[in-house]
């Protein structure tokens, strides 16, 4: 296609661009934290003693599966099945949310029910959207990987790669600030 | 026809003969993608131009409307009012006014500034100044115009949906903001189109930062582009730290509304309420960073047209950087004068102000070297340098007011009045405005290969210059006499009713101001569609844009230039003995004096000078 000196500058531009991209990200959630910081010091207690304590069991194991989805991109396999196999960990992993969600509201824990249940969910959605986005992004890599138009080194895949850790990551802070701390 | 132009690019594609020594894609041939979906960042610039002056348009009207219920409180509004506000015949109802004076600060900040200035001038001028073909990344370009697009829509859409657009004042504070102190889907849309503006500002920012670190013409070292650039980078880093933390607040505030979470509305201590407090700490730490995000493209441009029109080089040139910087990062961590009657810790409180004066001095050093600059020049009061030195004036009156909104002590008294209003209208309305026309009028004939008219430009100026400080000035001194800002009648406050005249005046400065911003209009269409012919350099200065055509082709550069020295190489001897004109492009050689040794070629210490 390109000239492999161009080909080299293109990749490290979007390496760069990449990196200031997930610097935003970081400071997208950085301000959520904070705001979880501000309400929770100001809180009499917490949790509130009338309310649900958040289970850690069902979202332990879903930190599990986004962690063994972000490993499968790297794993030894031909690149459709790698990205067919993390998409699908991906999928169970908004499952799983879903369930701790329903789990939550038909135990009394609505979003309007306090600071504790709005950090929960506000945040909880908010990385499930993030997810969502990186699903969907998986999905183009993956499709044009089935067709054979990009191969395991494309920028495609790294960037996507590199988003999925990120949700990754950013899901470990959560299942460890929201639901131990 | 649409399958190749939106295939990847290739270096034996037909359309670009002379381009491809560096990756550029194809020119399109296809209309839509000429002119609508465009990864051509001189269109997506014209796009954005257009959709900025749209709602600059839009703005203004609303800022007509709002002095009109100032000079004339219950008064129907003439000509349009049957039509905007036909059930209270003609009269701006209390709502519709909230709705006015939050749709223009919302609009102008973010519909009108942002837009043309940094998605306009950014995009335009990023690529052309360094020497680059197009951004790192066309696509994401073109996705934040239409990002943009969408953003601007939605907040359309929202006039026309019941209980009208959003009325929390364009900060958005709660508890005005939550579902209860505004239950119209309208504060919602308002939400979902800032969050929108942010994504599209980002992928913006992206692309700047990754354009300007990786993609300067061979010798283009940082301290030889031209400040213009340096602004729209800083803009760039800026906007990319600082602009999540306003979705962050956007996202809670949405999830307030829409799922009835409690972050910004306060509860009983057994409910565990949140706190209103938390989204102005949110807002402002964006908030404040967004004043310099606006303002350094708007001092980038003006510290290089001061020297191009002086015909001098720009005095203090790495000052003038540095101050920038310094600017940029103490930018972050002053927002909390915007909150000093919340109840903020006094310790924390004067640390705040003392930072906020420490701004001053990097501010001055810029402002001197303004001065420096046009210090004994050969002036060429062209229109552009005409508005640069506007801003001069009235960026320096709204600095100094600024000095008594960061002293605690004097913004107690003066907090929330129109005194803030002023100064606050006399850095965004006056300054940056007048940077934007500025700009307008300079890169006009290379955006559209034709020349504005002068007369008419000047003509714009003054009446332009005179009627904002009028309004402005004005706006300063009722907020001294203590107006509060976003009154609905004034009057009704028997202590305010004296000043009803001053109202009055600043009405009609400002319906002045408002009229003579069709002079512009006439102008800008007139030119685009009849103006002389421009020439390749008509301003006859040195940056890399002046060396291609006007406008320039598809991929800017026939040959990437290689940089030689800095942008302001005027009124050189050497270049006035030799070549019998002021000016030396930056790819152009300093002719050698006899005797000299050859001078090295790819030195990239020696800056500017």
């Amino acid at each position: 296609m390109m000239g492999s000196a161009a080909a080299r500058r293109a990749d490290g531009n979007l390496r760069l661009g990449m990196a200031v991209f997930l610097g935003t990200w970081v400071m997208l959630f950085a301000a959520l934290f904070l705001a979880y910081a501000v309400v929770r010091i100001q809180a009499a207690a917490w949790p509130p003693p009338s309310l649900l304590r958040l289970p850690r069991a069902l979202p332990g194991l879903a930190t599990l599966i986004l962690v063994a989805s972000s490993l499968t991109l790297r794993a030894r396999l031909a690149l459709p099945r790698r990205l067919a196999m993390a998409m699908a960990l991906g999928a169970l992993f908004v499952v799983l949310q879903a369930s701790v969600w329903r789990t939550a509201l038909t135990a009394g824990l609505t979003p309007g029910s306090g600071t504790y249940a709005s950090v929960f969910f506000a945040l909880t959605i908010f990385h499930a959207l993030h997810v969502a986005c990186g699903l969907v992004l998986l999905m183009v890599v993956a499709v044009r990987a089935g067709t054979g138009r990009i191969g395991p080194n494309s920028s495609a895949l790294w960037l996507a790669t590199a988003f999925w850790d990120f949700v990754t990551v950013v899901w470990a802070v959560i299942y460890g600030a929201v639901f131990w701390l | 026809m649409t399958a190749t132009a939106s295939a990847p690019a290739s270096p034996d594609a037909p359309d670009a003969p002379d381009a491809p020594d560096d990756e550029i894609h194809p020119a399109p041939t296809g209309v839509w993608q000429r002119l609508v979906f465009s990864r051509d960042h001189k269109t997506i610039a014209k796009q954005f131009l257009f959709l900025g002056l749209t709602f600059l348009a839009v703005g203004g009207f609303m800022a007509m409307l709002i002095r009109w219920q100032l000079a004339s409180p219950g008064r129907p509004v003439p000509l349009v009012g049957k039509v905007l506000f036909g059930p209270s015949g003609g009269v701006i109802s209390p709502a519709a006014y909230a709705a006015l004076f939050t749709m223009h600060g919302t609009i102008m900040i973010f519909f009108a500034i942002t837009p043309i200035l940094i998605g306009a001038f950014g995009n335009f001028c990023i690529p052309l100044l360094i020497g680059a073909r197009d951004m790192a990344f066309p696509t994401l370009n073109m996705l934040s115009f239409w990002t943009m697009f969408a953003s601007t829509a939605t907040l359309t859409a929202s006039f026309f949906v019941p209980l009208g657009a959003a009325q929390a004042g364009w900060t958005g504070y709660p508890t005005l903001s939550t579902a209860i102190g505004t239950p119209g889907p309208g504060q919602t849309m308002w939400i979902i189109a800032i969050y929108l503006n942010g994504a599209s500002s980002i992928m913006g920012a992206v692309n700047y930062i990754t354009t300007i670190v990786r993609m300067r013409a061979p010798g283009m070292g940082y301290f030889r582009m031209p400040l213009t650039v340096w602004g729209f980078w800083l803009t760039a880093v800026l906007n990319a730290l600082f602009v999540p933390v306003l979705a962050a607040g956007m996202v809670l505030l949405f999830f307030d509304r829409v799922l009835g979470t409690t972050f910004f509305i306060a509860g009983s201590t057994i409910k565990g309420g949140g706190d209103p407090i938390l989204y102005q700490h949110l807002f402002w730490i964006f908030g404040h960073p967004e004043v310099y995000i606006l303002i350094l493209p708007a001092w980038g441009i003006v510290s290089d047209l001061l020297a191009f029109f002086a015909r001098k080089p720009a005095y203090g040139y790495r000052v003038t950087v540095w101050s920038m910087i310094a600017i940029t990062a103490l930018s972050a961590v002053v927002y909390g004068h915007h909150m000093f009657v919340t109840g903020m810790s006094p310790m924390l409180g004067e640390s705040f102000m003392l930072l906020t004066m420490i701004i001053s001095v990097p501010a001055v050093l810029l402002f001197l070297n303004w001065l420096g600059t046009i210090w004994r020049g050969a002036m060429r009061t062209r229109t552009p340098m005409l508005f640069c030195l506007g801003l001069v004036f009235t960026f320096g009156l709204g600095g100094l007011t600024g000095l008594f909104l960061a002293d605690i002590v004097s913004d107690i008294y003066l907090h929330d009045t129109y005194f803030v209003v002023g100064h606050f209208h006399l850095i965004m309305a006056a300054a940056v405005l007048l940077a934007t026309f500025a700009a307008i009028y300079y890169w006009f004939p290379k955006m559209f290969g034709r020349m504005m008219n002068e007369p008419l430009g000047k003509l714009h100026f003054w009446l332009t210059i005179v009627t904002l400080n009028l309004v402005f000035g004005g706006q300063l001194l009722i907020g001294y006499a203590g107006m509060q800002r976003r009154l609905y009648n004034p009057s009704v406050y028997e202590f305010l009713r004296p000043l009803l005249p001053l109202n009055r005046g600043i009405s009609h400065a400002a319906f002045l101001l408002g009229a003579a911003q069709l002079i512009f209009v006439v102008n800008f269409f007139w030119s685009l569609f009849r103006g002389p012919v421009a020439a390749a350099n008509p301003w006859q200065v040195g940056t890399l844009e002046w060396t291609t055509s006007s406008p320039p082709p598809h991929h800017n550069f026939d040959r990437i230039p290689t940089v030689l020295h800095g942008p302001h190489e005027l009124s050189h001897p050497r270049t006035v003995k030799r070549l019998h004109r002021d000016w030396l492009a930056q790819n152009e050689p300093l002719p050698a004096d006899e005797g000299d040794p050859p001078a090295p070629a790819t030195g990239q210490r020696d800056g500017s000078r």
